[in-house]
């Protein structure tokens, strides 16, 4: 007689109490990373809370639908970039947006690629957050998957449907109207 | 109340380590935007009401019926 898989029942099904002791690691694991997402791709703390409640319950319904095939960081990343895509279109639908400010474009062309000086970092967070809401939703998102570490750029390609190639071409644009919507707020 | 307890160590490194990092002196120079956001989210502290909201709600959900991967993740 087969010996059942560790946390699971003698039916092959998995146990409760054992399931949640792995998804309290992979939360323990990824939540600075889905909440660091969310805040600054919504930003506002509130939505991001609801939105990372969201997406790890989502992903916890979902569990047995994740295949491995990548990794589980990328995963969840998908779950909450759909479900942030969600919130903002259904924003946008009830509000007339008025996009960027035409002069950081002209200025953002003129930019070298000087770095970022920060002289008070207390409100380091909120100049951050103003620069990225100046952002194209596509520059903004780009520039946040790419800034984690653990992502490659062919990872960030597949997450927003797109070619390594062109991630590379628009992260270039995305980090000059960066620096300059940041210099601005500066 | 394990999992409670696992995810409260978590939060309580993740506030020590913004501590720290919000000790860091100004006039701090990022040699990109990816450098920043870094920077931006190791400071970032998870709000502790997520896990005990999130362990709420996972309660009344079933766990999936059928997870191969946890079968080549685990040792199946």
């Amino acid at each position: 007689m087969n010996e059942p898989v560790s946390g699971c029942d003698i039916r092959g099904e998995p146990q409760k109490e054992w399931v949640a002791e792995e998804f309290s690691s992979l939360y323990n694991e990824h939540s600075r990373a889905i909440y660091y997402l969310t805040l600054r791709y919504l930003g506002d703390p509130q939505k991001a809370e609801d939105a990372t409640h969201d997406v790890f319950l989502k992903a916890f319904r979902k569990l047995d639908q994740f295949r491995g095939e990548a990794s589980f960081r990328t995963w969840l990343y998908r779950i909450a970039i759909n479900h942030c895509q969600n919130l903002n279109n259904a924003w946008q639908e009830r509000h007339i947006y008025s996009g960027v400010d035409d002069s950081v474009w002209e200025n953002a062309a003129a930019k070298t690629d000087s770095p970022l000086r920060v002289l008070e970092t207390k409100e380091l967070g909120q100049r951050i957050q103003k620069a990225l809401d100046g952002l194209p939703e596509e520059y903004r998102l780009l520039l946040l998957l790419v800034a984690d570490a653990e992502l490659s750029y062919e990872e960030v390609a597949e997450l927003v449907g797109q070619s390594a190639d062109a991630v590379r071409g628009k992260l270039h644009r995305a980090r000059k109207t960066f620096a300059a919507l940041f210099e601005k707020n500066g | 109340m394990k999992n409670h307890n696992k995810l409260s160590h978590q939060q309580k490194e993740q506030e020590e380590l913004a501590a720290q990092q919000s000790q860091i002196p100004s006039g701090k120079e990022f040699s990109s935007p990816e450098e920043l956001l870094r920077f931006d989210a190791a400071q970032t502290s998870v709000p502790p009401s997520i896990a005990e909201r999130l362990q709420n709600s996972s309660a009344t959900v079933p766990p999936p019926s059928s997870p191969p991967w946890w079968k080549r993740m685990f040792g199946g």
